[in-house]
């Protein structure tokens, strides 16, 4: 009775990034391409059935949807060699194979016309499971299948599956190269309106941060998307080996996140990881004690989110909540000495209308994936700083928008027709909302924050008028 | 020749009585001849003199008589007479040869002591003591006369200064009261002193004599009263008889002690003993068999010239007694001390009286007690080697008593401080328990054959064999080093047992695992599957339905791989419970550690394990609670716009109530997450790796049994589940209950939203209002329903509600800031140290010291 999490990968990002997840969860558990498990993985300790089923006693299938509209990047994994890992009934790609030509609204569309097809496959999942704890999306919020297809599969889970947790690894497009998409401003919006009001828990990985960090702490002068994506499935795979080798504490997602996400509203985390590498290179070995894991993973450069924010709003920005989940051999007297320097040193800035913590949760690591450090650290963390990104989408949309730029093309689907853009001002105001609600964090008074009146009840239709709009701060 | 040599020699004595007795003017009267029986006698009487075997003092050189005379004669300032001795001498010594004297240093000694005799003869009163006393008693002058007259007659001048005359005279004043004094002397001893110098030989055997006779009323020998002898004689024999006294204390002791062997209070220690002081005691037999013999043979030293005949004196025997009276006294004293001691508690005793400064007595004593040690030495070799308790009359210093296999450790064998020669120190007296001990553990409770293995190599390492011997008193190295020697082997093998075979730290991890909660996934699920179960009173619940769910719990987690040995020992154990519990109160699990390893895991051990799972069990049980309330407030489970329709004041209403039960949420899933951090890392983690540590350098069992049991305890305490913290735990369980209380109020107001939201969204027609009326009155504690008639109503049953369930939350939420402060307030007065690593955690961002600056 394992905590089942289905894994729906969506669009061309997404399944980008959710293979590589799987090769290395594949490493890590000892289970081969084929999706044969290794003769030298065969004692326990680790959990493999929470993103694997067992097909039979040594073949182990992802719980894993993969959902594309054109057909390139899944032929590509079908045709690669992890093609036998997957259930090919798990596997849909739209009929037409046009995709969505990176249109939100038509990749939205398309998906109410798969609804059914997709829904029956993820019915027939969560039926294979005993107890399902919830569905991991990955895709990217500029595209169209990934966004617009990823925004109603978010609305539908939120439906069908209200008790289930949705948590999502959201790409966010990179900003500092000019993109061949040019409605992504539009796309990020609408989709960031789901990931706001669907889904449990966003985990923020922003392309813009992960070149970076490519380029300055890996030193590739051109990083190739592979190379970003394994960045990725680093840290997907570290945020999940709690889950993975159960200890004393966060052996569920459900546990995992609600020490992170005190507000529900604000469920984005950010994350950091070091030591450090990728795929061959593994060379460069650092001292890695606990402190120093620890120490590095509040430092900005190593957070997978670029900071927007000016330097006095910098100075204000705030940790609502952290988790370090450290892999290795620890010993656990360190971490709180660890602790100790750090709060000496004042390395970190929480919020202050309630208490918090740094939350630490020691992992073991993977005995079959040999590193050259003795201990990694993944941060995962919702830091009040991250509302500047969405600014900045804002900032975005409101520049194409003014423009009224390639509105076109998403007034032929549906939800647009007519002109109908209340969908976009909805999406802005519910975005505007969010980023004050993380602003609002900020200060130690957020417990009244929205609230002018609270005494003041039942005083007829008179609209008393708060800071925000009240409806968008629920 | 030699019996023509003899019968020379009887001739020539013969005929010297002859002579001597011929020139005695009183035998004078009556003509002698050689057949008279007066000449018989004297003549048997010189030859008896002459056949004496007493040697004279001298060594038999001639030289040196020689020269001693010579320098004598020059001393007396006889010079001539030195020098022409001296030439004579070289003649008689240069002659050699047929008809020459052999024995010249004796004719020389001889002629030498006559001469001086004649001198001194002059300052003696009894002349008859020159020569031959009782030959010639009167003839002294005469006999000396001839005697020397006609061997040496170059000496006349020596005797003829008329000193015997002296003596002779009857009106010599000294003379006449030495008379006097001797007649006195006789009158006063009735008793010759040979005669008590008998009886005090048999005193000093423990029997009566004649006149020295037992007393008991004065507890002692003494001299009848009616024998009148000097005081200083009495003295004397008062003095030798203590001899007696001692000998018939130590013999009673010993005689009693056989005679009751073998009763349980002399046993082998005490058998020993007395064996010990036979011997000594033969020795002493020995020493009077001779000396009494020798008091029937009066006999006279040739050098001796006093009055007394007997050899054997009063004096004498003080003399000879001073050194058995010394060890007598000893082992007196010993007898004393040990008389009501037995065992080792005799044997320290005894080497108490054995630290002594005399070499003599440290001698005697060492001798006594390697007897008297040899068994206790026996004991502690097989207890050591062989784990054997041959001790039936109780007086090892190592008591057993039979428990039950899984006290055997603890309870099965002390120290019997009393039993312990202070020669054994106390440290080492532990290691030889243990080791004896460890042994025994291995042979009843871990059933192992290999341990003998390890003593035979532990007994040729130190030298000795695994027989008999080899080991005593005054040998403490060897003892040490047996001991040593079988102690590493023997302590290393049982922990190898305990280690291996019965995989000790498997077992403490698994019980660190299951019942202190380690085995994260496998907590989660029996939690979820049990917990509708306990939440029934606790008498409806049948412990056979939840060992069911337990082994459920197993399969579904990663537990299932653990070894099926270790599953099978962990069972459900519901604690006794009173009428109001549930199930949540007394359910528990027990680990069953069996022999024998349930000597670490001691009922009392187990019993503290089961205090901390309940702790833990119910932190858990408040974090499960605490994660399902943020599940149905989980950020996705409210839309938007649902509440547009909602009137603007009840929408803030809303607002405000979801964020107090929001933010107090967060408060307190904080106190309960970093609680069970401080719970994982700074108690159980740092107990564990401190516990590891000390698994891997143990010697033996006891190092092993007490790292345990400060694993534990440092669990217990830390945990708050000491003594000192007892205050603390309970405002942490009123924490706890108010944070479950919490829990339902949550519940309800998300259930009423929710309930609120599926309202607005479908802008209800009325004939479904009385449908979900029902729904909501039966489900909400609320009276009435949310929808009666219209927006209006539904705006006021919402306010209502909210305003009912914030007044609930801001209640919840003010009783629970005063119990927090409260539990924080007392967290820096706690002794120990550790629960500041709680409050380091609860206030790392200073929110609560921050709050309440003056706590």
């Amino acid at each position: 009775m394992p905590r089942e999490i289905i894994t729906l990968q969506v669009g061309q990002c997404g399944n980008q990034i959710g293979m590589e997840f799987w090769k290395q969860l594949c490493l890590e558990h000892g289970i081969s391409k084929d999706g044969i498990l290794e003769d030298f993985a065969t004692q326990g300790g680790d959990r493999k059935d929470v993103f694997f089923y067992q097909a039979d006693d040594q073949h182990y299938i992802p719980r894993a949807l993969l959902i594309d509209l054109e057909p390139r990047v899944i032929n590509g994994i079908q045709n690669s060699e992890y093609r036998n890992l997957y259930n090919h009934e798990n596997i849909f790609v739209s009929d037409h194979g046009g995709g969505a030509g990176n249109n939100w609204a038509s990749g939205y569309h398309q998906g109410k016309g798969v609804e059914e097809d997709i829904m029956d496959m993820i019915d027939r999942e969560a039926d294979g499971s005993d107890s399902l704890e919830g569905f991991v999306l990955c895709h990217s919020i500029a595209g169209g299948t990934g966004s617009g297809m990823g925004s109603y599969l978010l609305e539908t889970l939120n439906d069908r599956y209200s008790k289930k947790l949705v948590q999502t690894y959201s790409v966010f497009p990179n900003q500092m190269e000019t993109s061949d998409v040019v409605v992504q401003p539009y796309n990020s919006l609408l989709t960031l309106k789901r990931l706001t009001l669907n889904a449990d828990c966003v985990v923020v990985l922003d392309n813009t941060a992960l070149n970076r960090i490519a380029v300055e702490r890996l030193h590739l002068s051109n990083p190739t998307f592979a190379q970003t994506n394994s960045l990725v499935s680093t840290v997907m795979s570290a945020s999940t080996t709690t889950l993975r080798y159960p200890g004393y504490m966060n052996n569920d997602l459900v546990g995992l996140l609600a020490s992170l996400i005190p507000t529900p509203r604000c469920h984005f985390l950010m994350t950091g990881y070091t030591p450090l590498t990728v795929e061959r290179q593994a060379n460069v070995i650092r001292k890695t004690t606990v402190l120093d894991v620890m120490r590095r993973l509040l430092q900005t450069k190593n957070i997978m989110v670029s900071s927007y924010a000016r330097t006095k709003e910098a100075s204000q920005a705030k940790y609502i909540s952290i988790l370090n989940i450290i892999q290795g051999e620890v010993d656990p007297t360190q971490v709180h000495e660890s602790l100790q320097r750090i709060r000496e040193r004042k390395l970190v800035n929480f919020i202050e209308w309630g208490p918090a913590s740094i939350q630490v949760a020691l992992s073991r690591k993977s005995p079959y994936v040999q590193t050259a450090h003795r201990v990694s650290g993944l941060m995962l963390a919702s830091h009040t700083s991250i509302r500047h990104l969405f600014s900045k989408c804002l900032s975005q949309y409101e520049k194409l928008r003014k423009k009224q730029a390639f509105l076109d093309n998403y007034r032929k689907f549906p939800m647009f027709a007519d002109n109908d853009l209340s969908e976009f001002d909805e999406s802005r105001d519910i975005i505007e909302s969010l980023v004050d609600e993380y602003k609002a964090c900020e200060s130690p008074d957020y417990i009244k924050w929205g609230m002018e009146d609270p005494d003041h009840v039942l005083t007829g239709e008179g609209n008393a008028s708060g800071t925000v709009d009240p409806k968008l701060a629920v | 020749m030699e019996e023509e040599d003899q019968q020379k020699v009887a001739d020539l004595i013969k005929e010297l009585v002859l002579r001597l007795l011929s020139q005695n003017p009183i035998s004078g009267s009556q003509p002698l001849t050689s057949n008279s029986p007066a000449f018989q006698k004297y003549l048997r009487y010189a030859v008896r003199i002459l056949s004496a075997r007493l040697r004279s003092s001298i060594a038999p050189d001639s030289a040196a008589i020689a020269e001693s005379i010579k320098r004598r004669l020059a001393n007396q300032g006889k010079s001539s007479q030195a020098l022409t001795f001296s030439e004579l001498y070289t003649k008689f010594a240069s002659k050699t040869g047929p008809g020459s004297v052999d024995n010249k240093w004796a004719v020389l000694h001889l002629l030498d002591i006559i001469s001086e005799d004649r001198k001194n003869a002059s300052t003696q009163l009894d002349s008859s003591s020159v020569l031959l006393p009782n030959l010639a008693f009167n003839d002294a002058e005469l006999g000396n006369d001839s005697w020397v007259s006609r061997r040496k007659g170059g000496k006349e001048k020596g005797w003829s200064n008329g000193v015997l005359l002296v003596s002779k005279d009857p009106e010599n004043l000294r003379d006449i009261a030495f008379r006097e004094f001797v007649n006195l002397v006789k009158e006063e001893n009735e008793v010759k002193e040979e005669v008590l110098v008998r009886d005090v030989l048999y005193a000093c055997q423990g029997i009566d004599g004649n006149y020295v006779k037992f007393d008991a009323s004065s507890d002692g020998y003494v001299l009848l009263d009616s024998i009148k002898v000097p005081r200083a004689t009495g003295l004397m024999v008062r003095k030798l008889c203590e001899l007696g006294w001692l000998f018939r204390k130590v013999k009673g002791h010993i005689s009693e002690s056989m005679d009751r062997f073998p009763a349980e209070d002399v046993g082998t220690v005490g058998q020993a003993f007395c064996a010990a002081l036979q011997d000594e005691l033969s020795d002493y037999y020995k020493l009077l068999a001779v000396l009494e013999a020798q008091s029937l043979n009066p006999i006279p030293l040739v050098s001796d010239s006093a009055s007394s005949g007997n050899y054997l004196s009063l004096r004498r025997l003080s003399v000879w007694f001073a050194e058995p009276m010394v060890k007598m006294r000893l082992m007196a004293v010993l007898v004393d001390k040990c008389k009501v001691l037995k065992g080792g508690a005799m044997a320290g005793a005894i080497h108490l009286h054995a630290q002594h400064g005399d070499p003599m007595v440290q001698e005697f004593m060492k001798r006594l007690l390697r007897r008297v040690c040899s068994p206790l030495f026996e004991m502690v070799r097989s207890w050591v080697l062989e784990g054997e308790l041959e001790d039936i009359f109780a007086e090892f210093f190592i008591v057993g008593q039979p428990v039950k296999a899984e006290s055997l450790w603890r309870e099965g064998y002390m120290l019997h401080a009393g039993m312990l020669p202070s020669f054994i120190s106390q440290s080492l007296a532990q290691r030889i328990l243990r080791t004896g001990k460890s042994i025994n553990f291995l042979r009843v409770c871990c059933d192992d054959r290999f341990w003998a293995e390890a003593a035979t190599q532990a007994a040729a390492a130190a030298g000795t064999s695994t027989r008999r011997g080899g080991l005593g008193y005054g040998k403490t190295d060897a003892l040490e080093s047996l001991v040593d020697e079988a102690a590493k082997r023997i302590d290393k093998h049982l922990l190898d047992v305990i280690y291996n075979r019965y995989k000790f730290k498997e077992h403490c991890l698994a019980i660190k695992r299951y019942l202190l909660l380690g085995q994260g996934d496998f907590v989660q699920y029996l939690m979820d599957i049990v917990g509708p179960e306990l939440s029934e009173p606790a008498n409806t619940i049948s412990s056979f339905q939840l060992a069911g769910l337990l082994e459920t719990a197993i399969r579904a987690s990663n537990a299932q791989y653990d070894d099926p040995d270790i599953l099978d020992r962990l069972r459900v154990q519901m604690m006794p419970h009173g009428s109001g519990d549930r199930g949540w109160d007394v359910f528990s699990l027990e680990y069953d550690a069996r022999v024998p390893l349930d000597t670490v895991f001691t009922e009392s051990v187990m019993a503290k394990y089961l205090r901390i799972f309940n702790f833990l069990w119910k932190l858990r049980r408040v974090e499960h609670a605490l994660i399902g309330a943020w599940k149905t407030m989980k950020p996705n489970c409210i839309t938007s716009h649902s509440f547009n329709k909602l009137q603007h004041a009840v929408k803030l209403q809303l607002l405000s109530t979801l964020r107090r039960c929001q933010v107090l949420w967060d408060e307190m899933n904080h106190f309960v997450s970093n609680l069970q951090y401080y719970i994982m890392f700074e108690v159980l983690e740092v107990s564990w790796s401190t516990l590891s540590n000390e698994m891997e350098v143990a010697k033996d069992l006891d190092d092993l049994l007490a790292a345990h049991e400060k694993y534990l305890n440092s669990i217990v305490e830390k945990s708050l589940l000491g003594e000192r913290s007892q205050s603390l735990y309970k405002s942490l369980f009123v924490l706890f209950d108010l944070i479950l209380r919490f829990r339902s109020h949550a519940d309800r107001l998300y259930e009423g939203i929710h309930e609120l939201q599926a309202r607005t969204e479908t802008s209800l027609p009325s004939q479904d209002k009385s449908k979900s009326r029902k729904q909501v009155s039966d489900r909400s504690s609320e009276p009435g329903s949310w929808i009666s008639d219209g927006r209006k109503a539904l705006t006021q049953r919402t306010s209502e509600f909210l305003r009912n369930m914030g007044q609930d939350l801001d209640a919840i939420s003010k009783e629970y800031s005063l119990l927090l402060e409260n539990f924080i307030s007392q967290l820096p007065v706690q002794q120990h140290v550790d629960l500041k690593f709680l409050l380091f955690r609860l206030d790392f961002t200073e929110f609560y010291s921050r709050m309440h600056p003056s706590s």
